[in-house]
């Protein structure tokens, strides 16, 4: 599904590389923790994925495509296949649940009819049945953190790219966010989720990718986080 | 492509930008109008050459009892035998067409029906004033100068005047009322250009968050930019709907109302202001639309 041949990225005006020479293959239907410090690549590999940054050697591939001879033209078909949830959300705050959700459809040219019935479905599979009118101001972090799954995944994408989904939620929140994205990964969605968070990849008991310094320090499948940053 | 989506983005855009999208319209409004003016007096100054180059004569004029003329002084107006070897002068000369003799009564009669609105012009003159004359037509309206060379001081003749000479004085001025309007068109231009791209650029950073999940949700270039693109080209219709409104004014009260004082008019036609107008609105539309590309390209990246 995902697969990294000896890529090398290197920002301009910076002399380290943020990923070096990094080879990595996730299958579909995978769950996979990408763990490390901060500044060890974590970002740059989800960025590399989304074809938001061009890697400066090696080859990815992407849902069977090589990203390298994606034209521009493709790239957003490609991020159509790819559901994305960040640490602050990223919700538009003048709309409400639904219509968060309905506005990840609505921009892609869905018709309004396949909107009405799938928003609910999975406003409902994030767990927040009867808050579907409700402000992102009006609803706790985890609750926003739902929302921003719901859009992420309304479109059924391959894979679910998460950066720091818990970052910002307090930890009994984050044991339900992850019980959502364990949901969405029972469907068949690849999910690659980076984090700090070393109490959840402890009790997920998941594949656990190690970055440090852009390199691959340990590959591990029902891995932990290993010692304590 | 839903265009109500569309449509209500773009309004939101342009609400919310209220004040730089009336600094749109009115730039662009003055812009194009006064292209359009420059392109009017253009089509203004090509259908009167048209008119009066076959029109235009050397007007011998003869002279009249107590002419101040300096030629004319003592000689108690033209004579018979002056009249007509004048005539056989001008007749034989090699560049003349044709030779009309102009009497004062018809003089008076031609003046009044040109001065026709001109109360004032009107009062002023006397059948008695206006002298007689010689209308020469040439072959060759550029072949004036031997045939002006020759009659001015031939005697009984006060004065020869090259009708060209005075058109051309008039055609000057509209010329350098043509390159005025051109060159603060081509300023004003510019200044809309440039107030569209940042109209276009506050725009994309009022609504940074929507393109970014548009973006990443997979929304096409296409559905990113139209909204900022359309919101250019709104500002720039309705720019261009003002300027056609002041072109059409300018040539009710301006162009006609010069030609009100000019002889034998030859106005412009509604035919020349229609496609005037619709020249200089497809440029402005496009102005718009090129700038606010150029504008997304640096600050909306896909």
């Amino acid at each position: 599904m995902i697969h990294f041949d000896n890529v090398t990225k290197v920002y301009a005006n910076q002399n380290r590389p943020a990923l070096d020479h990094v080879s990595v293959d996730v299958d579909k239907g995978e769950f996979v923790f990408l763990v490390g410090p901060s500044g060890s690549g974590k970002s740059t590999f989800l960025r590399l994925v989304l074809k938001e940054e061009r890697p400066d050697s090696g080859a990815i591939h992407v849902a069977g495509k090589d990203l390298a001879r994606l034209s521009n033209f493709k790239i957003p078909h490609l991020r159509r296949r790819i559901g994305c949830v960040f640490q602050d959300f990223r919700l538009l705050p003048n709309k409400n649940v639904y219509e968060n959700v309905a506005f990840a459809l609505e921009v892609i040219g869905k018709p309004r009819r396949f909107i009405r019935k799938v928003v609910p479905e999975v406003v409902e599979l994030v767990g927040l049945e009867g808050k579907a009118h409700r402000m992102p101001d009006e609803l706790s972090g985890g609750e926003q953190q739902r929302v921003a799954m719901a859009r992420a995944f309304v479109n059924r994408p391959m894979i679910l790219l998460a950066d720091e989904p818990t970052g910002n939620i307090d930890p009994a929140t984050s044991i339900g966010i992850m019980k959502v994205l364990d949901r969405i990964n029972r469907t068949g969605t690849t999910v690659v989720m980076a984090t700090h968070d070393a109490a959840i990849v402890d009790s997920m008991r998941k594949r656990v990718v190690e970055l440090e310094d852009g390199k691959i320090v340990r590959d591990q499948s029902r891995g932990v986080y290993g010692q304590a940053y | 492509m839903r265009a109500n989506f569309i449509f209500s983005e773009v309004w939101i855009g342009l609400r919310r930008n209220l004040t730089m999208t009336i600094a749109v319209i009115v730039t662009v409004a003055i812009g194009m109008a006064l292209l359009g003016v420059g392109l009017m007096i253009n089509s203004q100054i090509s259908t009167m050459k048209d008119f009066w180059s076959d029109k235009v004569e050397i007007s011998v004029f003869l002279c009249k009892k107590n002419d101040p003329f300096p030629q004319c002084k003592g000689s108690g107006g033209v004579n018979e035998p002056e009249r007509a070897a004048l005539r056989a002068q001008i007749e034989a000369m090699p560049q003349v067409q044709k030779v009309d003799f102009e009497d004062a009564a018809t003089a008076y009669a031609n003046y009044r029906e040109q001065f026709k609105n001109d109360t004032v012009m009107l009062s002023v003159v006397q059948p008695g004033d206006m002298p007689e004359s010689f209308r020469v037509k040439l072959k060759d309206p550029d072949s004036y100068a031997a045939v002006i060379e020759a009659l001015k001081g031939a005697p009984g003749v006060s004065n020869v005047v090259n009708q060209k000479e005075i058109l051309e004085k008039f055609f000057g001025l509209l010329e350098k009322l043509r390159w005025a309007a051109l060159v603060v068109a081509i300023i004003l231009v510019f200044a809309a250009t440039l107030l569209i791209g940042n109209t276009v650029r506050l725009s994309a950073y009022n609504r940074r968050r929507e393109t970014g999940i548009m973006r990443l949700v997979g929304a096409s270039n296409l559905y990113i930019q139209l909204p900022f693109v359309m919101e250019g080209v709104i500002a720039g219709l309705i720019g261009g709907v003002v300027a056609a409104v002041l072109l059409i004014v300018s040539k009710v009260f301006l162009f006609d109302g010069v030609q009100l004082y000019l002889a034998n008019n030859s106005p412009l036609t509604w035919e020349t202001v229609a496609s005037v107008i619709s020249l200089t609105m497809i440029f402005g539309v496009l102005i718009c639309v090129l700038a606010s590309f150029v504008t997304l390209r640096r600050y909306l990246r896909v």
